[in-house]
This record gives C-alpha cells, structure tokens and sequence, in this order.
C-alpha cells in the first residue's frame, strides 16, 4: 500500500497525501486486473461501518437503493422473517415495549422498512400525491397527519452542512464547475505523463517527474487554459525556482486559505474529485515495477492538480466577486433550508396508514406521541434500514443454502468411489461449478476436485514468446522460482520461422497501427488497405466465429507452432540465479514438496484415479479492455495453463514421485497427470504434453476426454441460458457454437459474465455439495478435514482462499451497488486510453471498477463462506491469520461451520457462531441439471439432482438427448 | 426502366425512414418496450433495402440494362410559389452512386454490429431510430440534384450526429460535447443557408446541373458563393478552426462514433464540396482559401495526433489530418483523387474506430503476450520542442480561442438579459411566477 512515513518526524502532510493514497482506487493497469475489495482501506473497521464511511468520502452508494430492497421483498426473494431476523440483530432490538404509534421498537422499525416513503423532492412529492390512489379515506387522514404536523413538526436535525472545498461554494453561488476547468488541462497531462505506449509521441522530461515535467513545459512559454490564467506562470516560478511537489501543496493550500486542520480532508477530497487518475499515480507510486520506470507520485500529482484548482477558483471566484480563501468564502455561501412541511407530511400519512391509524386516531395523537414517531425515525436513519436491507436479502440466500445442504445430506451424500476412472482438477472458480457439475452426471466414477488455480506452484513464467516472465500466482505471494517455455531440439527451425514470421507481422501490423495516425502514412494507407478494411470488417462482424477459426487454421498451417517443453526441474548441483535472481525451475525436493502438498490439500491423496487432468483456466475476448477480468485470480489475473502444464509435468516424474513418497503421499504406478487449460468464454479445452501419455493409459485417457468433451458442451448450455440472444433449448453443441461465436466477436460486450454469480464458497469435501444444482455461484475449495488433523491445512487455505475469494466477491459487490462510482458504468463508450485504463468519451477520469456489463445479473451480497470444521477450530485459524480475521470479525464475509462429523451448521453472527436451525426441508429433485435451469433466465434456488448411475459416456450422451 | 428508377430512388432514401419512423411510434404510442429483435430486425430490413436500392442504381448506372441511367431524375416540385420552385430532383453520376454505396454498406454494418454491442442498453431502441434518420439522410444527401434537398439530408445527419454524441445524456460531458457540435454545425449552416439563397438569386436555380453556368457569374459572386459553400462543408468536416468539436464528439457508444466520424457525417461535407465543385473551379480565390484551410487542418490534425494518448481521440485526429488532406484535393480539383480518397479513408476508419476497444488486447498480442507495454515508436529526443509538444497536447488551445472569439456575442446576451431580468421582470415577475407554479409545482 501506498504508505508513505515521514523519516520519523509527525509531518501532516505526509500523513494527509498517506491517507488520500489509501482512500483512492488501488487498481494497476488495466492489462492486468486483479480484483480486491475496492474498500481495502476500511477493511480493519466492521463492515456497515467501513461501506457508509466509505460512500460519505467517495460520494457513493453503499448499499443498493431502498426501491431495489423493497422490489425484492416485493416478488419474495426477502421474506418477512428474514428482515425479522435482521432486525432482532440490532443491539437494542425489543419487541415488548411500545414505543411509537402502539408499536415496539421491532414493529416501527419493520414498518420504517417497508412503508416510509423515499425522500423525494418536493415536485416529486406532488407528483406522487397526484399519482397515488384516489382514496377519500387517505385524503381525510393526510389531512389529519398535516394537521398533527402543524402541531408538532419533526425538529431538522439544525447541523447545516459543510460544503467542505471551494467548488462546491462556487457552485451553490451559481458559479462554473471548477473542476471541469481542471480536469480539461489535468486529465491531458496525467495522460501524456503515465501512457505506456499508446502515444505516439511521449512527453518530455517525464524521468523528473510529473512536477518537474509539466513545469518544464510550460517554462517553455505556452499559453494558459481559459478556465485557469495564471497557471503558465505559476508553473514556470515552480521551474525556475525548482520548488519540490510538498512546497507547492504547502503553498497552494495557503493561498486557498484551508485551514492547517483541515488540510488531510482537503486534499482527500480534491484528490477524490478525480479519482481514477490520483488513484493510478497512488498505485504506480507504491508499484513502481508497474510504470515502466517513470518515477510516479501522487506528490506530484496534487501539486500539479492545486496549482490548476487554485488557479480556477480565483478566475472564477472573482468572476462571482466573491473571496478565495476557503473560511471567507463559505460565510457567502447561501444557506439552504431542505425541511419542508410536506415531507413530514407524507410521512406520517404512510406510516399511519401501515400501522392501520385512521384520520381520527390521527387526529387522537398528541405532541409527545408524534414528537415519538419523529425521534424513532431519527434514531434509525436511511443507511442503517438499508443495511439491515442487506442482511436480509443475504438471510433469505443464506438459508436457501444452508438447507439445501441440509436437504442434500438428509437425501444421502454422494460418496466417490474408492478409485475414480477419471478426476478433474479445476481452480475454486465458481465459473466451473457448472462444468463439475456436467461431469460428475455423466457417472460416479467421474470426481472433480477445486484448488486454488494455480496448482501449488508460485512461479515467474515466461511462454514460448513473452518478452519476460510474469507473476502466475495470488498477489499476496512473490514467487522464488523462474519457469520458461522452450522448443523441443528437434523444433527449431520451426520455432526460428515462426518467430521470424511474428516478429515481421508484428512490426507489420504495428506500423500501419501507427502509420494510419500519421498525413502522409494514413494518406498512403487508406488507398493501400481502405478496401481489405472494408472486407475484414463484414467478414469478421457477419461471421464472427467462422472467420475466427479460418484465421486461427491458416497461421498455424502457415506458421506452425512448435512443440516445446518447460524448464520444470534444476539439476540439484546448479544453484545459480537467473538475472532477476531467481530459481530456475524446482530442485526435486521443492517440486515434492509442492505436489505433495496440493495433493493433501484437495483430498487427492490416497485415492488418486488412472487419469487426473488440472485445468487451469482463463478468457479470451474481443473488443474488451476488461479481458483480463476473467482470468485467474489465483494466478494473479493471468492464464492458469501453464501452472497446471507444470504440476502435471512434476508429478508425472519418478523421481518426484519417490520423493513424494517419502512424504507419506502415494502416487499409483499407473496414475498420469495431465495439465490443461479451460477457456472460461469460449469453453473450450487444450491439453499439454499428450505426447507424453503412456500408450496404456490411452483407454482410459480417450474415456475421460469424452466426459470433458460432453461437459464443456454442456456446461456452454447452461452458460448460455442467461444470454439473450442465445434461444432456450438450445442442444449442446449450438451451445457451444453460440459461445464461441461470441468469444470471437468484435460488438459483444458480454463474452461471458465472468464471476457475476458468485455468493458463496464451500470449503470442504465435495460430497457436501455433489448432487446440488447451485448455479454457478459457489467458489468450491476441495478440503478433507480427516486428512488435517492438526489444521495446518485449513490454516493455510482460508488464508489463500478468504482473502482471494472476499477480494472478488467485494469488488462485484461495490460495482454492483454503485456501478458509477465504484464502477465504470456501461462499456459502450469507453475508450482505452495510455495502455493504463479507459476513459467514458474523450475526456474524463480514469474509470476504475467493473463495467456495468460484467455486474448487470449481479446480487450484491457477501461471500457466504462455508467451512467443514468446527467452530473450534475456525477460530483457531482466525486467531493465527490477522486478514482471515478482519474479514470474519468485520463482518467482510459471512462464515459458516458445518461439523465434519455431524454435518451441524453454526453461523457466525455478532461475534460468535450460532447454531443454525434448518428451514425449508422440501427441495425439488432433477435427473440432470438441464432438468432445472432448462428453461429459466433468473437466478435460481438450488435443486437436488439424482445420483448418477455407472454408464458410460456415450450412453449418458444419449440419455440426455432423449431427454432434452 | 425509368420507373424502376423512380422506385429505386424512393426506396433508398425512404425504406430506412419508414423503419425508423415506424420504430419511433412504436415506442412513443406503445405502452410497453417492443422487443430488442423486432426493432433491430425491422431497422436492418429499412437499411438491407436501402442498400439493395443502391445496388440495383449503381447496377443501371452502370449500364447494365441499356440505356445507362445518368443525371437528373424528376420528381416535380417539392415546393412551388408562383415562379419560385424547389425541385424534388435527384442527381445520378459516379460520386453519387459511390457516395450511396459506401453510406449504405457502412449503415448496415453498424446496424449488425450494434444488435449486439448495443443489447440491454436503454438507449438501445433510440440507437436505431437515429441510425434509420441518418440513413435516410444520407441517402438524400447521395442523390440529391438540388441544394434545398441537399439541405434536408444534411440536417438529418446532423441531428442524428447531434443526438449520438449526447447519447448517454444521464452524464453532463456527453450533452455538453453534442451542444459544441450543434452550435457548431448551426454556425456553418448558415453559410449553407445564404448559399442557397444565393443560388436561387443568381442562377435563378439550385440544381446541381445549374451550378455548372456558375462560371458566368460575376467573379465575386461566384467567389462568395464558394466561400459560403467552404463555410458549410469546415463545419461539418471539422475543418479549422472548428475542428474542436470533432475529439469531443467521442462521447457516443462506439459504433455510432465510427460510423460518424470514421465513416460518413465527417466526409458529408467534403462530399458536398464534390457535388458543388463547378462553383470552386470557377473561384480560384475560394479555392485557394480552401485548399490552404484544408492543409492547415492536416497540418494541425497530423500535429496534434501525435500526442493523443487515448484510441478513439487518436482515431478522430488522424480522420481530421486524412478530411483535410482531401479537401485541399477538392480544392485543387482533384476530385476522382479526392473521391477515391474519401472512400477507401472511410473504410479504413470505420474498422479501426469499430476495433478501438481492442487496443490492449493488440498491445499485447502483437508485441507482448506477457502484457508489458509496447516501447512507443518515435523516443522523446531533444529534438522535441517542449512548446510546440505542450501545443500540440492541449490542442493549441482551439477551443479556447473559439470560445474567447464569441465571449463578446455571449456577454452581450448576458447583458440583455440582465437588463430583461432588471427592469421587464419587474413588471411581469408575479405572473411569469404565477404560470410557472401551474407548471412546475413549487418554486424550489
């Protein structure tokens, strides 16, 4: 984090721009996108808490808005004894006493939730009034709540608000937005100073900073922008005189007149005003290795953007003769009076006519009993309704899941065989529930297993043509070892060819990239290529997918690419580093080590089937700067093929395999280990290393690719039922057709979407949920609490595994509930900008966050984490892990245990767990999955699907063709 | 075969407006959304045979049935008072037809490409109606053998062009990007308007096949009539110095910026040169102005690009170099160049602008697949002048400028209506307050 420490002197501007980096989005590059909880910089405070302060200080939403709640309750997807149990959560909850309008705390509040209108205006309130049923009745009783208005009116709450920058003043004085007038000049100097390489002139003098930078260049004497004379001078002072990024602030902050105490509020709030781009300097100041060796400071950044602001509120502010410094100026602020009469008004008119109080009863209240009425409304504002909202709409899912557990187990678990014919390996991604799902139908014999995508194995990889290797693990890990991909002897001549061709296309296509930007190049260009432009452009928008696949056959006839190995082991003499001074490749004992350890931790050891296939997993898209959004989180927002091309790789040698022995872990003769990588958008599958197959393997091999096969089809069809354009019903294989078709497609905003289902994550056997449709919306962790003893285990999944899974799970919440603000709203004008990120239309702040099509289906909701340990034990691991326990003891994630032994659920609630009392016992009962979610679009409540009986694939694919 | 043309004609131009007003009332007199497929079908089916129109013209163009269709097709009068006429004639010849085909095919496309770009998107039925209404446009811009008709096709585009840039108008930038380019396009309309006027005064005629007895004008007429002409197409073509609008003008969702400022709304007005080119070959002066305007646009544009670090702004400044490259082209009548030219920019641009979104996943699989950024092309050097590079990022200020050149004209309107508000609202104040509460509920 961006934490910066004054050499141990209180120095409070430090401590202010510390604060400010903290506060401001912490998102890289857009190249590669790592989800985190984009309220990281409040997690050590209890969620409601964290998510209010937050939105006060981001000008956002915390919560979805009170209509959406209601629009819930309304179709049932939030039952009464759900907002019940929120509300009985509350400190002071009390059903006895009654407190106002004859009803206890619980009953008002209750009625406050579902019946106080939504603030509105006053022409809104009008507008609704005339709109409202014509009910005489109502009309005596509002008439009868204004009257007992008029005789004791609710008290305004007196604190007038601080407008707390000079631009709000201004524009409550009628004046121009200042911040337009900076942002115009801003936004071009932040962009010119970070872009990594979409400019094809970059600015000067950018190794000095970006102070230094801009100064210098208006030293050179150019012209203000209208909206901020003076700034040429300013900055052309700030070059000669060499001021550094804290004199300036100091300065500015002075001439603006803010006060020394309100100097860290200040500057987080100007710093907010553009959020996106402070929060891309913040970020590549404290992650250097991602600017490119540009020396970035949000020092820098302020100083730069107060010079701008100081310099456009005194144009403006002598436009409106009025004074600069910020004390002065707030005194001329005109004073707003909001409480209106009506309001009040038709408050109490609705919470009359809920509590079933006529216009005489009305008229019987007296001052004490609606002075009552106003102070209980007081004491539980809009944001704590909305949150205890929240906590019901995440109860009424909670205990849809819980007992659809419960309800699975009463059924019987589905236990694996003793030796599986197959086991699949996916990351915990919840986007391959649904592909588990479509195999284990396909027999018992089937087993699918999650772990954290990258296989166990933290390294630096570089393939066959990156230019230098990149992180393929979780964030939170720096990997000690360096692995590169490389052509087989026997493949060189083909590896020179193609490289020779890559190089010569790329140069090719980045020339015309840059040339057609340029006179004479775009001149020579558009005659050159205008026509062939015409042809790719309706080529690949009418047949997406076609031409696509014809383009991907033809460079690998032309240009075919050769077979290549990866640098898994390091002979055990050479202990050398690699220049960035790192391992290169395992020794044996580390490669053991990491197998082994993958293998207890998924509950794969000792039962370990002929065939075990890992898919890592990642997407490819078109048109998408969000593209890597729906990669690997545990690989770091990369591809996970290559981890799982690397373990198999390990694993299958046998001399790891004696070493893993020595570990107390047995890998079968005849079990092969084979890596592969799932495309989450295409669903497509490609295997690594076949060639290395055993030829008596090959049987069983074939047996288990036709399951996968069977499944990515499947798992498409079941994708494909919340894509509009796909028709319900579509068969399997259009299915996957459709999904190709869109993966390959220039204007598609959705090529899939991505972790926009995820609410829950299982941590624990499979058995738990094999059998449950649960829709795609578990992240499922495979942990076999009788193979961990002493928790070491549990340990160190929940801190892999709560962090990664919060960290996505909060990101989708945020962009969710506030898609503007946390968000960056829709994709259709976005437009990429620097390499860095993108911008709506030609100017604006960066936007951070998830496009609204990525969070459209989205329930905001946090992650419903489900453990199989005892409640002992979770708090052992909480205990030992500070971020596991600021996310369960903040309340960032609801956990859940469910006893090993008994299957008992305890819910974590207030601090402590609590025994959860099953509901709901009747749950419907499917043969196939496609049986449930066949003909739905919505989310759905989870389902049990009958166990599989042994028959071979094919003879499942016939079934189900009957079927559907 | 005259008949056929007569249809071929109405099809072209009407077929996308029937879709689109059809479309339109569906949604203003139904009392539910209709279905995102049935408005996109029934828009592609307008469009699909307005393309089909324009085959089937360029086919008798061409002479594929003897005798080849070439020059005016009447349709009598549009408007009629006493000797006064505004003809409804159309105009047939090579750039027509070329100018048809390319606004149809690039129509289409975009209308393809945003069924699903534009899905779920509440703008999405909006996005077809104007799609339609700049078709027809368009199409009544290709053909049109009058000015006056000219002149309705070419306000169709410009509203269409006007609603696209403010369409997503729930954010301030977007409405205030479309206002700078309306206000920009009234401006030069004007010239359009006195053109004309102009033309009905002089030639007694705004047919195209008129403006050929331009040259028997006296030489300041002919002159002035050009240089209003010129006047019309910098507006609309973004050449200096209202080209400010044009990189503010990425406001819209991406195909509908490709298509306007890649493909066709940014070469309307360098079309319009090409129709009226008879009035510029015998204007040399005008000419000269124009091509020296167009040059100092290609100069400034191809100057400013080099600093623009985001995609579609980088594609709107190479549009503006490649507009004012072909407009000195015109200018120095070199108008199959310029024709040629046109056409294949305007393919060429609409693909980069419909794939600008792309350009990360280009970055990245064309030079790096492990996702480090591309080393940029051109390194800073000493060689880079400082000013001439802050110039160039901050556009050299045109907007500014153009803002400072009428501040007089708006803090003259300022003044007026303070002197309104000081002494009329004084005697009016009650009632205009009065009529205001019937209205708007209470006063804020």
């Amino acid at each position: 984090m961006g934490h910066r420490q004054a050499d141990g002197s209180e120095d409070p501007l430090a401590a202010a721009l510390a604060a400010a980096s903290r506060i401001l989005p912490d998102q890289g590059p857009l190249g590669v996108f790592i989800h985190h909880n984009t309220l990281h910089a409040f997690q050590h405070l209890p969620f409601h808490a964290a998510v209010q302060r937050g939105a006060e200080l981001l000008g956002a939403r915390p919560y979805l808005e009170l209509d959406a709640y209601r629009a819930a309750y309304a179709v049932g997807r939030i039952e009464a004894v759900d907002v019940a149990h929120a509300l009985s959560q509350l400190p002071d909850d009390d059903t006895a006493t009654p407190v106002a309008l004859g009803l206890s705390l619980r009953a008002f509040r209750e009625l406050l939730m579902l019946h106080d209108p939504v603030a509105v205006d006053a022409a809104g309130l009008a507008f609704n009034r005339r709109r409202g049923p014509p009910d005489a009745r109502d009309d005596a009783r509002h008439r009868a709540c204004r009257d007992a208005v008029a005789r004791c009116p609710s008290p305004s709450d007196g604190r007038p608000r601080v407008l707390p920058r000079h631009r709000d003043v201004l524009l409550a004085l009628g004046g121009g937005d200042t911040d337009l007038s900076v942002m115009r000049e801003l936004v071009r100097l932040a962009a010119a100073f970070l872009d990594q390489g979409q400019m094809l002139a970059p600015m000067p003098g950018r190794d000095g900073g970006f102070l230094a930078a801009v100064a210098a260049l208006y030293a050179d004497g150019t012209s203000a922008p209208r909206g901020a004379p003076g700034v040429d001078r300013d900055f052309t002072r700030v070059h000669t005189q060499r001021q550094d990024a804290r004199a300036v602030i100091a300065e500015r902050l002075a001439l603006l007149g803010v006060a020394q105490a309100e100097h860290e509020a200040y500057l987080v709030a100007s710093a907010v005003a553009l959020a996106g781009w402070a929060g891309m300097f913040a970020r590549l100041e404290a992650h250097p290795e991602e600017s490119h060796g540009v020396p970035v400071s949000l020092a820098d950044y302020m100083a730069v953007r107060l010079i701008l602001e100081h310099r456009a509120i005194a144009h403006e502010a002598a436009v409106l003769e009025v004074p600069l410094e910020l004390p002065a100026l707030r005194a001329a602020a005109p004073v707003v009076n909001a409480h209106a009469v009506d309001d009040d008004a038709e408050r109490l008119t609705a919470l009359a006519r809920a509590a079933g109080l006529d216009a005489a009863a009305v008229d019987a209240l007296d001052t004490a009993a609606i002075s009552a009425v106003w102070q209980q409304c007081a004491a539980f504002p809009a944001l704590a309704r909305r949150a205890v909202w929240l906590e019901a709409y995440e109860g009424w899912y909670r205990r849809q899941i819980l007992d659809a557990m419960v309800a699975r187990r009463a059924a019987g678990l589905i236990e694996p065989p003793d030796r599986p014919a197959a086991q699949f390996l996916f990351c915990i991604d919840e986007r391959e529930e649904s592909m588990r799902r479509a195999i284990e139908e396909q027999g018992l014999q089937f087993e699918t297993l999650g772990g954290a995508g990258f296989f166990g194995v933290a390294i630096d990889y570089q393939g066959l043509y990156d230019t230098a290797p990149s992180a393929h693990c979780p964030v939170v890990v720096t990997p000690e070892h360096e692995i590169y991909e490389a052509p087989l002897p026997t493949e060189h001549a083909r590896d020179r060819l193609r490289r020779r061709l890559r190089d010569g296309w790329n140069s090719v296509h980045r020339g015309a990239h840059c040339g057609s930007r340029t006179l004479a190049g775009g001149a020579g260009l558009s005659l050159l290529l205008g026509p062939l432009a015409a042809i790719a452009a309706i080529v690949r928008v009418v047949m997406p997918r076609a031409s696509l696949s014809l383009h991907a056959r033809l460079r690998d006839v032309l240009f075919p690419r050769p077979r290549t190995r990866l640098s898994a082991l390091r002979t055990a003499t050479a202990d050398t580093r690699t220049e960035r001074g790192k391992l290169p490749g395992f020794s044996l004992d580390e490669a053991a080590d990491r197998v082994a350890a993958v293998l207890r931790s998924t509950g794969l050891a000792g039962h370990l089937a002929p065939i075990v296939i890992l898919l890592g997993h990642g997407s490819t898209s078109l048109n998408n700067p969000h593209e890597s959004a729906h990669d690997c989180g545990a690989c770091g927002g990369r591809r996970g093929g290559a981890n799982a091309r690397l373990f198999a790789d390990i694993a299958n040698r046998p001399d790891v395999r004696e070493a893993v022995r020595a570990r107390g872990v047995e890998i079968p003769a005849d079990t092969w280990f084979i890596g592969g990588l799932h495309d989450t958008a295409d669903d497509g599958v490609h295997y690594y290393d076949l060639e290395a197959l055993p030829t008596t393997l090959y049987g069983a091999f074939e047996v288990a690719d036709q399951v996968l096969q069977t499944a990515r089809q499947l798992s498409a069809q079941e994708r494909c039922r919340r894509f509009h354009h796909a028709a319900l019903g579509l068969s399997p294989a259009s299915a996957l057709r459709h999904v190709e078709a869109r993966a390959a497609h220039f204007g598609q905003p959705r090529p899939e979407y991505g972790h926009c289902t995820n609410a829950i994550a299982v941590v624990g056997r499979r058995q738990l949920t094999r059998g449950l449709h649960l829709d795609r919306r578990p992240f499922l962790i495979s942990y076999d609490p009788s193979l961990d003893p002493d928790g070491g285990i549990i340990e160190r999944v929940l801190a892999a595994v709560g962090p990664v899974g919060a960290g996505i799970n909060l990101e989708y919440y945020f962009s969710a509930v506030d898609n503007e603000r946390y968000g960056c709203g829709t994709k259709l004008p976005h437009n990429v900008t620097g390499l860095i990120g993108i911008m709506n239309g030609h100017l604006s702040d960066l936007r951070t966050g998830l496009p609204l099509q990525m969070v459209e289906l989205h329930e905001p909701m946090r992650l419903l984490l489900i453990v199989e340990a005892t409640p002992a034990r979770l708090l052992e691991v909480a205990g030992r892990q500070a971020e596991v326990r600021e996310l369960v003891v903040n309340e960032w994630v609801q956990l859940v245990s469910v006893d090993p032994a008994s299957g008992a659920m305890q819910v974590f609630e207030r601090g402590r767990f609590v025994p959860y009392v099953p509901g709901r016992s009747f749950f419907p009962r499917v043969a196939y999955s496609q049986a449930w979610h066949g003909t739905s679009r919505e989310h759905l409540t989870p389902a049990l699907i009958e166990a599989p009986v042994d028959m071979p694939p094919s003879a499942v694919r016939a079934a189900r063709a009957a079927h559907g | 075969m005259a008949d056929a043309i007569h249809v071929a004609l109405a099809v072209v131009v009407l077929a996308p407006l029937v879709a689109s007003v059809a479309a339109g009332s569906r949604l203003l007199l139904g009392d539910t959304w209709p279905a995102e497929r049935g408005v996109a079908t029934l828009l592609l089916l307008g469009l699909v045979s307005s393309l089909a129109a324009s085959f089937f013209i360029a086919a008798a163009h061409g002479g594929v049935w003897q005798p080849a269709v070439r020059g005016e097709v009447d349709f009598g009068s549009w408007i009629a008072i006493g000797t006064y006429e505004i003809p409804a004639v159309f105009f047939i010849d090579n750039v027509a037809v070329v100018f048809s085909l390319l606004g149809a095919v690039l129509t289409a496309l975009v209308a393809r490409f945003s069924e699903t770009y534009l899905h779920k998107d509440p703008g999405f039925f909006r996005f077809y109606v104007l799609l339609g209404l700049f078709a027809a446009g368009t199409q009544l811009l290709a053909f049109a053998g009058a000015l006056d008709l000219f002149f309705a096709g070419w306000e169709a585009i410009g509203i269409a062009s006007t609603l696209f840039i403010g369409f997503f108008h729930e954010r301030a930038e977007p409405v205030r990007s479309a206002v700078r380019a309306f206000v920009t396009y009234r401006m030069c309309d004007v010239g359009f308007l006195i053109a004309i006027v102009l033309a009905h005064e002089l030639l007694g005629s705004t047919r195209l096949s008129d403006l050929g007895r331009a040259d028997e004008l006296p030489g300041i007429a002919v002159t002035l009539l050009g240089l209003l002409l010129l006047l019309a197409a910098f507006g609309k073509s973004a050449q200096l110095p209202f080209s400010g609008w044009l990189v503010r003008a990425m406001e819209g969702p991406t195909p509908s910026s490709a298509l306007f400022y890649g493909g066709v709304s940014i070469h309307a007005g360098l079309y319009l040169l090409l129709r009226t080119s008879p009035v510029l070959d015998a204007a040399p002066l005008a000419a000269a102005f124009g091509a020296a305007v167009g040059l100092a646009t290609a100069a400034y544009a191809s100057a400013v690009v080099r600093t623009q670090a985001d995609a579609k702004g980088g594609l709107a400044q190479a549009t503006l170099a490649q507009t004012g490259l072909i407009l000195a082209e015109i200018c120095l009548g070199l108008t199959t160049l310029a024709l040629v030219h046109l056409v294949s920019h305007a393919l060429l641009r609409v693909w980069q602008y419909l794939r600008a979104p792309n350009m990360l996943h280009d970055a990245h699989h064309h030079a790096h697949h492990a996702g480090h950024a591309v080393e940029p092309p051109v390194q800073a050097g000493a060689r880079a002048s400082r000013r001439l590079y802050l110039g160039q990022l901050h556009r050299f200020r045109l907007d500014d400028r153009l803002d400072a050149a009428v501040a007089p004209v708006i803090g003259l309107a300022r003044f007026l209506q303070r002197l309104d508000e000081r002494y009329l609202a004084r005697t009016l104040g009650r009632d205009a307050q009065a009529t205001g509460d019937e209205h708007d509920g209470p006063p804020a």
